[in-house]
């Protein structure tokens, strides 16, 4: 502000008359410091500068009369701006850049969405004596409240087996992901053995069920899609991206190896050491385990002959490979002892019918046993 | 000239000349409205625009403004009165509450009374006595009366037409510290807001810091603080008094568990306590914490040379933000 006005002193008067002033022209002034004493009808009053500044020049001498409004003092510099006030001062925008404002009208979504465990201050105090985390507690009360009596149940089963131990990680998405696929999925599993009595010693096993898969695939593309069950739509996948359970300490993960169907087998026995080697680490990348479109267990190399692997949306087929093992099978009119690998195909038969998963074991089995 | 960067009070300006160019009955009147453009210029220009039939200088006489806007607006015109400060809103309080709050239900619903009563409240500009009260609560306890506070320019615009458009009486609260505080982009749409919800301005997870007015700037400005501390602020500015959204206010604690309410207004009988209150009632079994207050103090407003100690700070919602944090039953 370049000029200082007599304010409004308050009283409703509409003039005061100077006393004396308390500041010099050239004088350095700083906000709130006393400018000029005035007489008013009612009382003498001191006036504060509004602003820091220099004085430029101070309107009347002692004695004269001033009314509300008028100049008092002119601050060197600045501008002669209306202040946007007739008492006091306001502040001003300083902001140049100007944005949007966004606000969300009511309540956030988060707010409208959450579920947090309700119960009163006396529970909520008794459950932190006690040790419990109300969090984990399934509220017995009317509107799901938790009760002391929840409490005290809990405090008694930590007591005697030690707290429940959250999932985390890898578990708790493994937990959640077979739970989906639970709900979701139609799974029909279908059970076959393939004779590989002819293969040499030293052969990899991994390696010929990779093989046979992309074969299966190739011959019956029906099973290598991805299916969405709300919108009911197939999304067929002319690329073979596998996912390989593999199994850790940690828990269930499943590396993608890409484009099993046009890898030599070299490339492909690099490409899943390499990925297991990384999840081993802990360092595997989580975009190296989106994307399959079909999936192999290999329980095998642990144990277990047949199992109903469990799909994972939006993919529609597993297959488990079981502990190959010896056992008479009939060649011809005889009876010959051979080796033989288990395989268990599951599909979703929302998204494909028992023929087409019919033929693709059959295609899996031919390719393991040439 | 759609878009603007404009000040809270460039919104009040937007929204009246909105309201008089769209409807003929909109009115404005009030001291020095016109040829002046009111204390603040919040209606500068628009005695130049409109004329003096819509835009009307009265005599120094809050009574009387309130009892000629009453009577214009129970014969269909739509007043806009303006009350200089709000510490001059007490000649205004019989007219207020004995009639315009009641023409509705005094008879049988055959008259409204849709005037609008805007008034620059709060303090923090150096004014002198009675020009920086907070009385908002003795308005927003009386059924009938709607009391709304704007604390942006947009939610200025959106509410001011909203409470025009409206055939209910409303008590306009403009925070005159932020008047010219801050620019934003408001787009001139003639859009309302609605007027009984509270808006959420931040969505976080530990803690609801509810404000309005002008105290909504400190709120923010400790939200920032907290959440370079870690802790995630939802931020709520009320924004209607009465009739108040708990809705949102009891969805919002329910999902934190604890809450700070920050009003400029003294703390005994304020609307923090009111607000509070019904959490109690309403969310006491979501609660982590007994829900705080960080209001001004209970004593008269103090004259401008002491009226930041009477202000709340943003230091003092941090204190308090941090001990609900802290509290353990």
């Amino acid at each position: 502000m370049k000029y200082f006005k007599l304010p409004d002193l308050g009283e409703g008067l509409p003039e005061a008359e100077i006393v004396e002033w308390h500041v010099q022209e050239g004088d350095r002034v700083d906000v709130d410091q006393i400018l000029v004493s005035v007489e008013t009808a009612k009382a003498i009053v001191e006036v504060p500068s509004p602003q820091a500044g220099v004085i430029a020049h101070l309107f009347g001498a002692a004695g004269d009369t001033i009314h509300t409004g008028e100049p008092l003092v002119e601050f060197a510099g600045g501008e002669d701006a209306d202040s946007g006030t007739v008492v006091g001062q306001l502040s001003q925008a300083q902001n140049t850049e100007s944005q949007r404002e966004s606000f969300i009208i009511g309540a956030a979504p988060s707010s409208r969405q959450a579920v947090h465990s309700t119960t009163t201050p006396a529970v909520r105090s008794l459950a932190q004596r006690l040790g419990v985390s109300l969090e984990t507690l399934r509220g017995s009360g009317p509107g799901g409240r938790v009760t002391a009596r929840d409490v005290e149940h809990a405090a008694d089963l930590n007591q005697s087996f030690g707290a429940p131990e959250p999932l985390k990680g890898v578990r708790k998405q493994m937990a959640r992901a077979m739970a989906q696929s639970h709900a979701e999925v139609v799974p029909v599993t279908l059970c076959e053995d393939a004779d590989i009595n002819h293969w040499p010693e030293g052969t990899d096993i991994t390696m010929r069920l990779i093989q046979a898969v992309a074969a299966a695939c190739q011959a019956v593309p029906d099973l290598n899609v991805w299916f969405d069950g709300q919108q009911l739509a197939r999304r067929p996948h002319h690329r073979i991206d596998l996912g390989v359970a593999v199994d850790t300490e940690q828990g269930l993960f499943v590396p993608v190896l890409r484009d099993i169907g046009n890898r030599s087998l070299d490339d492909l026995r690099d490409g899943l050491n390499r990925l297991r080697a990384d999840v081993k680490a802990r360092s595997i990348p989580p975009a190296e385990m989106q994307g399959a479109t079909i999936t192999l267990s290999n329980f095998g190399t642990l144990a277990g002959r047949y199992a109903s692997p469990v799909i994972v949306p939006p993919q529609v087929t597993i297959v488990g490979a079981g502990v190959i093992r010896r056992q008479p099978v009939a060649v011809g009119n005889e009876v010959c002892v051979h080796r033989v690998l288990p395989l268990s195909l599951t599909f979703d038969h929302r998204a494909a019918t028992g023929g087409e998963a019919a033929r693709f074991l059959q295609a899996l089995t031919q390719s393991l046993s040439e | 000239m759609n878009d603007n960067a404009i000040t809270l009070l460039d919104a009040v300006n937007l929204a009246l000349a909105r309201a008089l160019e769209e409807d003929p009955n909109v009115v404005l009147l009030g001291e020095d409205i016109g040829t002046n453009g009111g204390v603040f210029r919040a209606t500068d220009g628009l005695k130049a625009r409109f004329g003096e039939r819509r835009v009307i200088d009265t005599p120094l006489a809050e009574t009387m403004i309130a009892g000629l806007s009453v009577g214009l607006a129970t014969q269909g015109m739509r007043p806009v009165a303006e009350i200089q400060f709000m510490g001059f809103i007490f000649p205004t309080m019989e007219h207020l509450v004995a009639h315009a709050a009641r023409m509705r239900h005094r008879t049988r619903g055959r008259l409204a009374c849709p005037m609008v009563l805007r008034a620059p409240f709060g303090g923090g500009i150096h004014a002198p006595e009675h020009h920086s009260e907070s009385t908002e609560t003795l308005l927003a306890h009386i059924p009938g009366l709607r009391v709304v506070i704007p604390s942006s320019p947009a939610r200025a615009y959106g509410l001011l037409l909203a409470a025009i458009r409206c055939d209910d009486p409303v008590v306009f609260l403009e925070p005159k510290r932020i008047y010219r505080a801050s620019k934003t982009l408001v787009e001139d749409n003639g859009e309302a807001l609605p007027l009984d919800t509270c808006f959420t301005l931040r969505e976080g997870n530990d803690i609801t810091l509810i404000s309005w007015g002008a105290m909504v700037q400190e709120t923010l400005m400790a939200a920032d603080q907290l959440t370079e501390e870690g802790i995630s602020c939802e931020v709520i500015d009320v924004a209607t008094l009465n009739p108040i959204d708990h809705a949102t206010l009891i969805a919002s604690v329910s999902k934190t568990g604890r809450c700070v309410i920050i009003h400029e207004a003294p703390h005994h009988g304020g609307m923090g306590a009111e607000i509070a209150a019904t959490l109690s009632e309403q969310a006491l079994t979501y609660l982590q914490a007994p829900p705080r207050r960080v209001t001004g103090d209970d004593t008269v407003m103090p004259y401008y040379r002491y009226e930041q100690l009477y202000l709340p700070d943003v230091e003092e919602i941090l204190i308090a933000v941090r001990e609900t944090m802290e509290y353990s039953g």
